[in-house]
């Protein structure tokens, strides 16, 4: 309970942090709106006559996955500015802090989506009942929480800015075009098809685009996905508290 | 207040503390020491935020290592680096602590700290308009905030201007008088002679002095002799001298009677071919002991930067 309460209130700090910042906000919403636009009404395509329809899910969890690892960064920040050191002579439970960033980090991702979906509605595409969105959410989310704690334990690890962008772009930019994200399984070259099947970025868009075109809940994604993200906050956490004894 | 015994820390093959023991009442109490002696590790451990190789600590009774949540809700630990959201008011920061450690009534708990350093009046601007000084009062006003009975310091007065920092100790001196004990570190050696009641001196992991301040000096027992000149010195055979060091053309040596061996060390040095452009006699300071006790010198060691990445990493 105690740590419930203290993760909220670390969730709150960067949640106010990051409103204050009107420029960086603007930036971080403008940015998968620009990708949306750009991609999904320029690109000749010819699999789809909506091409925008089928590049919304991809890009919702695109921003998701790049606003995740890209926030590993402000757990340098804290690491490096001393914010930890204060933090964690205090009696609130450490796993809050951890816990709280990993929330605020997905939640502002599902944000971005938020912007993004939103700005697909203007442009036409069909919404398919509460339901569906809900259900999307839930995916975004769990998908979320697991490249916030990918990218927190590499935050962990590398220690030092530079490093971790090197790593993230290493990491992000592979993992988002060897996805379903630009083009369905059937028109993908059979080696990128197999990378693409077990690409966890895949599973979530796959995911999202059946929940999103009004089909039915993939149940057993959604688990698999579940499970992946609690693996990986389970290792996430042990590499924390590692790190901070 | 704080128990230490036998405390040792290695850092791979660095050791930084070397079986420390020290006993701190309830009194402003100073570690003082050259660079990568050993005193932030000290305050880090005894903050439970590194854990010791061997030995013990205890703070009001509570094993940092044992019961390092029971060590946590009676200390609060300042670092140096003044870690402070700058995109937060000066009020937000405190409140975010006060939320942490659980304050009841805390929006009168945070004015009342904010009012005891004085940042009422500036508590609802962003903290990145906030001198140096005054980011240091609010670090001070959230250590404060679950008013514990241990505050730790780390370099409290590093990088502020006098103005600032005799503010700063006013503060620590009311804390002190409302009976919180501070464990602080410090290079300024003048502050830690007008306001430590006790200074243990550190140097290579081990304590090399601890007393009160004035009998420290004392037990120097000794005028400070300070010559500046030029040339090459030899060494001095004079009974009741002894030579304590030099740099920059600055020669220091201690007597019993400074003024009256004053003519003699002065023959003897131009008798080598030196040249004198100075020479003075003065009582002893805080700085003498520490050049006396520590035997780090500067110039001696060369900058290990394998071993002080080491330490930088373990931070």
């Amino acid at each position: 309970m105690n740590s419930m309460i203290s993760m909220w209130y670390y969730f709150e700090r960067d949640l106010i942090k990051w409103t204050r910042g009107k420029l960086t906000v603007f930036a971080h919403l403008v940015t998968p709106a620009a990708w949306l636009i750009f991609v999904g009404l320029t690109l000749p395509v010819t699999f789809t006559d909506n091409y925008l329809e089928y590049l919304t899910p991809g890009i919702m969890v695109m921003s998701v996955l790049f606003a995740s690892m890209q926030s590993g960064s402000l757990v340098i920040f804290d690491k490096v500015l001393g914010f930890l050191n204060k933090f964690f002579a205090m009696p609130a439970p450490r796993e809050s802090y951890l816990f709280g960033k990993i929330l605020f980090i997905t939640f502002r991702g599902m944000v971005q989506a938020t912007v993004i979906f939103s700005v697909a509605v203007l442009f036409g595409i069909t919404v398919y009942g509460v339901t569906s969105i809900l259900l999307t959410y839930l995916v975004l989310f769990l998908f979320g929480t697991l490249f916030a704690s990918i990218a927190t334990t590499i935050a962990l690890t590398v220690d030092d800015h530079d490093g971790y962008a090197a790593i993230n772009a290493m990491v992000s930019m592979p993992l988002f075009f060897t996805s379903t994200a630009l083009m369905p399984y059937d028109k993908m070259p059979d080696w990128l098809r197999m990378i693409a099947s077990v690409n966890p970025v895949s599973h979530a868009i796959d995911s999202a685009r059946v929940l999103l075109s009004g089909g039915d809940i993939a149940v057993s994604e959604i688990l698999l996905l579940g499970a992946g993200a609690a693996i990986v906050l389970a290792i996430c956490t042990y590499a924390f508290r590692r790190a901070t004894l | 207040m704080i128990e230490v015994n036998n405390l040792t820390k290695y850092f791979g093959d660095l050791c930084a503390v070397n079986d420390v023991d020290l006993h701190v009442e309830n009194e402003v109490f100073g570690l003082l020491g050259p660079n990568g002696a050993g005193k932030s590790t000290i305050v880090r451990i005894l903050a439970t935020l590194q854990r010791p190789t061997s030995g013990t600590a205890r703070i009001c009774g509570y094993d940092v290592v044992r019961e390092p949540k029971k060590a946590r809700s009676v200390i609060s630990y300042v670092p140096q680096e003044m870690a402070l959201d700058i995109k937060l008011t000066g009020r937000e920061n405190v409140l975010l602590y006060a939320k942490l450690y659980g304050i009841p009534d805390r929006a009168r708990k945070v004015d009342e700290v904010l009012e005891l350093m004085e940042l009422s009046e500036r508590s609802g601007d962003l903290v990145r308009t906030y001198s140096g000084g005054m980011r240091r009062r609010l670090e001070l006003a959230q250590a404060l905030v679950h008013e514990p009975e241990v505050l730790f310091l780390d370099e409290p007065t590093l990088g502020l201007d006098v103005a600032a920092r005799k503010k700063i100790w006013r503060h620590v001196s009311s804390l002190r008088e409302h009976g919180i004990t501070i464990f602080m570190t410090t290079h300024y050696m003048e502050e830690a002679d007008e306001y430590c009641d006790t200074v243990a001196i550190i140097d290579h992991g081990k304590i090399v002095a601890l007393d009160t301040p004035d009998r420290l000096k004392s037990s120097l027992q000794k005028d400070v002799i300070t010559i500046n000149a030029t040339g090459t010195f030899t060494g001095l055979d004079l009974d009741c001298v002894t030579f304590s060091g030099g740099d920059n053309g600055e020669l220091r040596f201690l007597a019993d009677h400074g003024e009256s061996v004053l003519p003699e060390i002065s023959q003897a040095l131009l008798q080598q071919g030196m040249a004198i452009q100075s020479m003075m006699v003065r009582k002893p300071t805080l700085d003498d002991v520490f050049m006396d006790r520590v035997t780090t010198n500067e110039e001696d060691s060369a900058f290990d930067s394998y071993k002080f990445r080491t330490m930088l990493r373990r931070r």
